[in-house]
């Protein structure tokens, strides 16, 4: 293999691919990307048999060939290097790297050892914003929590429809679900649901959210690949391949309640820095109260603790319905009200211990469920 | 030789020829799913190890496998279920915090069950121990000892715990059978759905393939004639094969009132087992319990004022303790029995419901199904005369109203009639077991409306 490329092309690569290769005490492989030749193009490689990601680029390729070297290492390495022209060769599992004054050799791996990173041939595939996508999913992706109980809810679940994605996210005591309606129905023959682990949506916004352009998904049994492409031409620039968690995603619809006791509008950084400042009395139990009579101008936010002290403010508001005494863990209302873009936020109860709902106002693609602290 | 066996010959030998990490990273939890005419499936956990073992293993596996067994001519791999990884939770402390939770996500979508209702978790005392054991019987066995079982009781005594935990008793060991829970209104609305939709069809066939049905709160199928005559045809259904039915209910089945003849006689046809409120010990024994469940642990003396002053209703007990435990971690501090009686003052003496006359009249009216109008009015048809004794009775037992009252009341009846209905439902109840029943329930509802 011989090939020449700009320092600035490379890292950018590596820092993509460098995401995924993980440090694997059982199969050592996996520290290392692949790098390999095709045509026109340079292609990195990188999985940890989860996720596995595919990136390309033009270089100036003289002779094909591939082999691994470890990521870490080779991203480092790229990383300090002047930007201009890096010539690369590699010879007998060595790569041999030259860049202005820096002259460089890198122990690798047969490129025979690498893992497959399975590729999606058939099945339907959508397209859509990039950009849109990944802030979306953005909105609810830290929800979930690994558990080894409930596979299904570590992960997010993503519904495609005709004309509308939803994202859904759950760790039992809160519930994020975003909608993405579609101005440009998708051509579907059916409609897909598939759970996705946590970790590879986060790749996701990471890898693809500073893109623009079209995000291309395709679907199939076991797994699910999203695919950008290059500006200057029609090829892929990165691939990302991760498996679905198996099972059945629950009925969440029964959550989310369709009537409300209590509603309350009220400007949401007001909102936002009450709820911060009562944080810092709520004591172990993260505990935050909310409280309004019925005919009320303003709810109370209030918190305290035996050691601490405690800490009582007003925050006018417009409220319908009954009265309101309830409990929150103060991280589970912050995550909901920091995802909402809307300057007024809908907050709705259903007594002490039903669920309350948090959603911006005039925007009904964000909604966000969370179950109270019981009553003390 | 089996699939296992065969399975077991190729990892034995190709152990030999690879790295130990290839062989664990690739060959973990992988299997023979089938083997027809010359064709052997191999299931693997992800589509990372179907593309290694078919790009690279395929070769050396069936030569080995050729060996074993000169049949097979062909290996396919497809991705199978894989058992996910034990991951460690990522540690929370929200249990302490009394921190509420989703409860649709626990239950299983098969099922319907919430998993946290088993047997172990139900506590036996003199006042259940006839429904346990009945209910462990038909757990062991269901469909031919008790068929229907029938368990009657008031509110928060736990009918639904004893049903659910049948239901997860059958549902564990016996894998194939099909259990189904469900409350009675759900039934309901599931019924009128499919009618609606045009699925009646669909809908009975469903129910008809379940082993074990439970339904929870069967009164409320009183006065949905629709839902019973489907209901009707389902039990005669399940009945017949031999598949178990459960039904609970707040009162006998005689009792429940506007119920179609022939399913208050199917109800009875199996067994029917009552539970009546804890006795003291079972009561302490129950706070014991949950205080343990909770890791929390208070003086005797603490659970036996709870147990004498909460008399009939567990969840209540539970309620009452978990105010306590709040109390105390707040204020971190072990609780004397004095504040205990302070803190739970507003639980204990809930402001007295107040009756009044007008009440029980709307109560027993709406009971049978009448017009408030109606027993005021002097009609004489039987179905009204015996409902306005009713209320005349009640009008004396429950707020000892004078003969008089009670007669200017019903458009001035004379005090002597007022006295003759008094007497002839005093005198009735002693025999008419159902009619007590009836009374019992108006009072029921008198107070809790």
């Amino acid at each position: 293999m011989r090939l020449s490329i700009l320092q600035e092309k490379l890292k950018e690569g590596l820092n993509i691919v460098e995401r995924v290769s993980s440090k694997s005490l059982s199969l050592p492989i996996l520290n290392n990307i692949l790098i390999s030749t095709e045509k026109n193009f340079l292609n990195l490689a990188a999985t940890d048999l989860e996720v596995g990601i595919n990136w390309w680029v033009l270089a100036k390729i003289e002779k094909e060939g591939k082999i691994t070297i470890p990521s870490r290492l080779f991203s480092s390495f790229i990383n300090l290097l002047p930007n201009k022209k890096i010539d690369i060769k590699e010879e007998k599992n060595n790569i041999f790297i030259e860049c202005e004054n820096y002259n460089t050799q890198i122990k690798g791996i047969s490129a025979d050892e690498f893992p497959i990173i399975p590729k999606i041939n058939e099945g339907e595939s959508v397209s859509f914003d990039i950009n849109l996508f990944c802030q979306s999913v953005n909105q609810v992706v830290d929800i979930p929590v690994l558990s080894t109980t409930r596979p299904e809810i570590s992960g997010v679940y993503f519904y495609f429809n005709k004309n509308l994605i939803t994202i859904t996210a759950t760790d039992s005591f809160r519930l994020g679900e975003k909608k993405i309606f579609l101005k440009n129905s998708f051509n579907l023959k059916k409609e897909y649901s598939l759970i996705i682990p946590q970790r590879a949506v986060k790749e996701i916004i990471n890898i693809f959210g500073e893109k623009k352009g079209e995000l291309k998904v395709y679907f199939s049994t076991n797994q699910i690949m999203f695919e950008s492409f290059m500006e200057e031409t029609e090829h892929s620039q990165i691939q990302l391949v991760s498996r679905l968690i198996e099972g059945e995603y629950p009925n969440y619809k029964e959550i989310i309640p369709s009537k409300y006791a209590t509603q309350i509008i009220l400007d949401k950084n007001e909102f936002l820095n009450q709820i911060k400042a009562a944080s810092l009395f709520s004591g172990k139990a993260n505990e935050v109260k909310i409280k309004s009579g019925s005919g009320d101008k303003t709810i109370e936010i209030s918190s305290q603790s035996s050691e601490l002290g405690s800490n009582k403010s007003l925050i006018p508001a417009k409220i319908k319905g009954e009265s309101v005494d309830i409990s929150f863990n103060y991280r589970f209302l912050l995550d909901g009200i920091l995802n909402i873009k809307s300057s007024e936020i809908i907050f709705e109860l259903n007594s002490d211990s039903g669920p309350g709902v948090l959603k911006p106002v005039g925007d009904d693609s964000y909604i966000y469920v969370v179950m109270p602290i019981k009553a003390s | 030789m089996t699939n296992e066996e065969l399975w077991q010959g190729v990892l034995a030998q190709i152990q030999l020829n690879i790295s130990q990490a290839n062989f664990a990273t690739w060959f973990k939890n992988t299997s023979i799913v089938s083997q027809k005419e010359g064709r052997l499936l191999i299931s693997v956990p992800n589509s990372f190890v179907r593309e290694w073992l078919e790009n690279k293993y395929n070769k050396q596996i069936f030569k080995i496998i050729h060996n074993l067994n000169e049949e097979i001519k062909e290996i396919k791999y497809s991705v199978g279920k894989a058992s996910e990884k034990a991951v460690k939770k990522a540690s929370i402390d929200l249990l302490e915090s009394d921190q509420l939770e989703f409860q649709e996500l626990k239950i299983d979508k098969e099922t319907n069950l919430n998993p946290k209702y088993i047997f172990d978790s139900f506590i036996v005392g003199p006042f259940n121990e006839l429904p346990h054991a009945a209910a462990s019987a038909v757990a062991e066995n269901p469909g031919y000892i008790y068929n229907p079982l029938f368990i009657y009781g008031g509110v928060g005594l736990g009918k639904t715990h004893l049903l659910q935990a049948i239901g997860n008793e059958v549902a564990k060991n016996f894998k194939t059978k099909k259990v189904r829970y469900i409350s009675s209104e759900k039934f309901t609305s599931e019924v009128v759905l499919s009618i609606k939709n045009h699925q009646i069809d669909s809908f009975k066939s469903k129910y008809r393939a379940i082993d074990v049905l439970i339904i929870d709160d069967i009164q409320f199928l009183a006065g949905k004639e629709k839902t019973q005559e489907e209901f009707f045809h389902i039990f005669n259904v399940l009945y017949e094969n031999n598949k178990q039915i459960i039904l609970s209910s707040d009162c006998p089945p005689k009792a429940i009132h506007s119920l179609a003849e022939r399913l208050r006689s199917r109800f009875e046809g199996g067994m029917t087992a009552d539970i009546s409120n804890p006795d003291f010990e079972t009561r302490v024994a129950i706070l014991k319990t949950k205080a343990q469940e909770k890791k929390v642990d208070f003086p005797i003396e603490v659970y036996n004022y709870l147990a004498s002053s909460i008399q009939k209703n567990i969840r209540e007990l539970e309620g009452a303790l978990n105010r306590l435990i709040a109390y105390q971690k707040i204020n971190n501090k072990q609780l004397d029995l004095e504040t205990i009686k302070i803190i739970l003052k507003n639980v204990l003496m809930s402001p007295a419901k107040v009756i009044t006359p007008k009440k029980i009249i709307q109560t027993v009216a709406e009971f049978y199904d009448l017009k408030e109008k109606d027993i005021l009015d002097c009609s004489r048809k039987k179905e009204i005369v015996r409902p306005r004794q009713i209320a005349m009775y009640l009008l004396r037992e429950e707020l000892k109203s004078s003969f008089p009252f009670i007669g200017r009341k019903f458009q001035g009846k004379d005090h002597t009639t007022a006295i003759h209905s008094y007497k002839k439902i005093a005198k009735e109840i002693e025999k008419d077991k159902k009619l007590e029943e009836e009374i019992s329930l108006i009072k029921e509802r008198v107070l809790s409306s």
